[in-house]
């Protein structure tokens, strides 16, 4: 689904000694499954994200991004959309005078236009919405209101899964989706993503801690640090994270 | 004053048409022009709208302002006494009668006006007087032709305790002039409620001033603006509290696209007398091009010394993280562009009580923002 081949990417910046962020990672995260990515702060993971969707903000210097065997390197943001990738951002961002449904059908509509398919009707785009908000409990209300105004860090993060529900991408970015979460938010929003599991979809679940990942039960675990994948292993992995924390890899990638 | 000026062709056809002699109002003005020519750049009322410079090259002569409304007016009349400022007094002095309209009780519908030039220049007032106790709407639609130039004087009085709604549309007017000066006065306790959505000309000025009595009394003054290349639209705004408590509201909101440029300029004007005055007046702008222009100038001027006035304005860009977020879910970044416009735009025409009329406007406002369709 999604294969990373020696990703190096570094800030956009004016000049040319910005610092390069990724140094070379690769992943390969077949269909269906479910993949974590683990690290300590500032090692590249929510860079890794932003790449992976196309963020302008940073250049990719070196290496390639394959999306169901397709280079999308260079593609625009809104084309890796249509092709079916969706972050879920670590912070959702605020669009006042949008109301929430109104912008998902736009959005909705402009993948389906990218993928020279004809417009959701409006009913079928309401029954929808009515059947995913119950999932997550999300109320009437919430989805009138402006695109993640006045909402709560554990509300966005829920509007963010409904939004994917909405979409249903092939690949599900949840970049520090547990971050600002309570226990019963977390619990929530778990369910949602396990909700969406599917033999057709993959996940990649970008976090700091194992509490995410005792419900979401990846298939694979990644270590990065210093802008590289250390180490990948089974689900054991991150318990042993959590009880040991991320002082090895420092002193390796030092 | 500003020095004198040489005059070009223009004001010298304006000034031919005036009386050349005697001490009439008309010929004084005549005397004024000749000497400082229109208002341009250097005076500071309209220092970023330089009404000299757009018509210097004008070749518009003798035309006609044509007013088409829902109904006749009352009477045509001539212009009891000429207006202070400059430009409506032109308007006095070439547009004939006044037409005016009176509201004196509840009206079927609201006052329509279409006021357009379709071929040279076209002045003229007009005149509404609403009757004590009486609420009212007045619609109002402007549009100059290519190479025309519209300058109009509204004259508009509320009684005690009247409510009037005014709803003004300037269509895109490209090569077209355009001013349109408007004193309102309130009687005690009225309510003025204005909204002005404007696409812009070569160069079109909505001024309005308001004097306000204070007390129960309340005005209201909302705007919206697109302006595409090659328009330009000031939006200049007076509002005088002459009586304590008085209550103003002021929102301004527009956009300018590549080669559009935009003016707001407010002045809210406390007199001693009006203690415990409430007024706030914002304009907000948004730049969707570096070759983009919004000059903005607020300004209080308060003597009384109890009273609660603030201003803001705010000139911004599409914000960049938002543009990522909705290209993520899809969007093209045209089309991301466009809904954040949109949303920006639309608070200060929410209020319109008239639902078709507010789907017309933000359809006007789309449609301005998608230029190439």
């Amino acid at each position: 689904m999604l294969k990373i081949t020696d990703l190096r990417a570094r800030l956009d910046a004016e000049d040319d000694a910005a610092i390069e962020i990724l140094k070379g990672v690769n992943l390969d995260i077949p269909a269906g499954e479910v993949h974590a990515i683990m690290g300590p702060n500032g090692c590249g993971k929510s860079t890794l994200s932003y790449v992976a969707a196309g963020h302008d903000g940073y250049e990719v210097t070196g290496g390639s991004i394959a999306f169901e065997g397709e280079d999308i390197t260079e593609a625009e943001p809104e084309e890796r959309a249509a092709k079916g990738l969706f972050l879920s951002f670590q912070y959702p961002v605020e669009i006042p005078g949008v109301p929430t449904l109104t912008f998902l059908k736009e959005a909705a509509n402009a993948q389906r236009k990218a993928r020279g398919e004809g417009p959701i009707s409006a009913p079928e785009f309401m029954k929808l919405a009515r059947e995913n908000a119950a999932k997550l409990g999300i109320s009437n209300d919430m989805l009138k209101r402006p695109v993640n105004v006045g909402f709560s860090g554990g509300e966005k993060k829920r509007m963010e899964i409904f939004q994917a529900m909405m979409l249903a991408p092939k690949l599900l970015i949840l970049d520090e989706t547990d971050s600002g979460l309570d226990i019963d938010a977390l619990r929530i929003v778990a369910d949602g993503v396990n909700a969406m599991r599917a033999p057709d979809r993959s996940m990649l679940v970008i976090t700091h801690y194992q509490r995410l990942l005792q419900y979401l039960k990846p298939d694979v675990v990644h270590v990065m640090s210093a802008g590289r994948i250390v180490e990948s292993g089974g689900p054991e992995l991150a318990e042993q994270l959590e009880a040991e924390g991320y002082d090895k890899y420092a002193t390796e990638a030092a | 004053m500003a020095a004198p000026v040489a005059l070009n062709p223009f004001e010298e056809r304006l000034i031919a048409a005036l009386p050349d002699s005697g001490t009439d109002w008309r010929a004084r003005l005549g005397r004024q022009i000749g000497t400082h020519g229109l208002p341009h750049r250097r005076v500071e009322e309209w220092k970023w709208t330089d009404l000299r410079a757009a018509l210097a090259k004008s070749e518009a002569g003798a035309g006609e302002l044509i007013v088409k409304g829902s109904r006749e007016p009352d009477e045509t009349a001539p212009v009891s006494s000429a207006p202070f400022l400059l430009m409506p007094r032109l308007a006095a002095a070439l547009g004939g009668d006044a037409r005016v309209f009176r509201i004196g009780k509840k009206q079927d519908g609201p006052l329509e006006l279409d006021l357009t030039v379709e071929a040279g220049m076209g002045h003229g007032v007009v005149v509404v007087n609403v009757a004590r106790g009486v609420k009212a709407e007045l619609r109002e639609r402007y549009h100059v032709a290519p190479g025309a130039f519209a300058n109009i004087a509204v004259i508009i009085n509320l009684g005690e305790d009247t409510e009037l709604v005014r709803l003004v549309e300037q269509a895109d007017s490209a090569e077209g002039v355009l001013v349109v000066t408007t004193g309102a006065e309130l009687g005690e306790g009225a309510r003025f409620d204005q909204t002005t959505l404007g696409f812009g000309g070569r160069l079109a000025r909505l001024e309005t001033h308001v004097g306000h009595p204070g007390e129960g009394a309340e005005v209201i003054l909302n705007g919206a603006y697109v302006l595409g290349q090659g328009r330009h639209l000031d939006q200049t705004t007076y509002v005088t509290h002459n009586g304590p408590n008085g209550v103003t509201r002021e929102l301004f909101k527009g956009a300018a696209l590549a080669g559009g440029k935009g003016v707001f300029q407010g002045k809210i004007h406390v007199e001693r007398e009006a203690q415990k005055t409430d007024a706030q007046m914002n304009h907000r702008g948004m730049l969707l091009d570096e070759r983009a222009e919004i000059d903005t100038k607020p300004e209080l001027e308060i003597y009384a010394d109890d009273v609660v006035c603030a201003h803001g304005a705010a000139l911004g860009a599409v914000d960049a993280e938002a543009l990522f977020y909705m290209r993520q879910r899809g969007m093209t970044e045209t089309q991301a562009r466009a809904v954040l416009t949109e949303s920006f735009l639309a608070e200060p025409l929410d209020r319109l009580a008239d639902e078709d009329l507010k789907t017309r406007w933000m359809d006007m406002v789309r449609g301005a923002l998608r230029p190439d369709g």
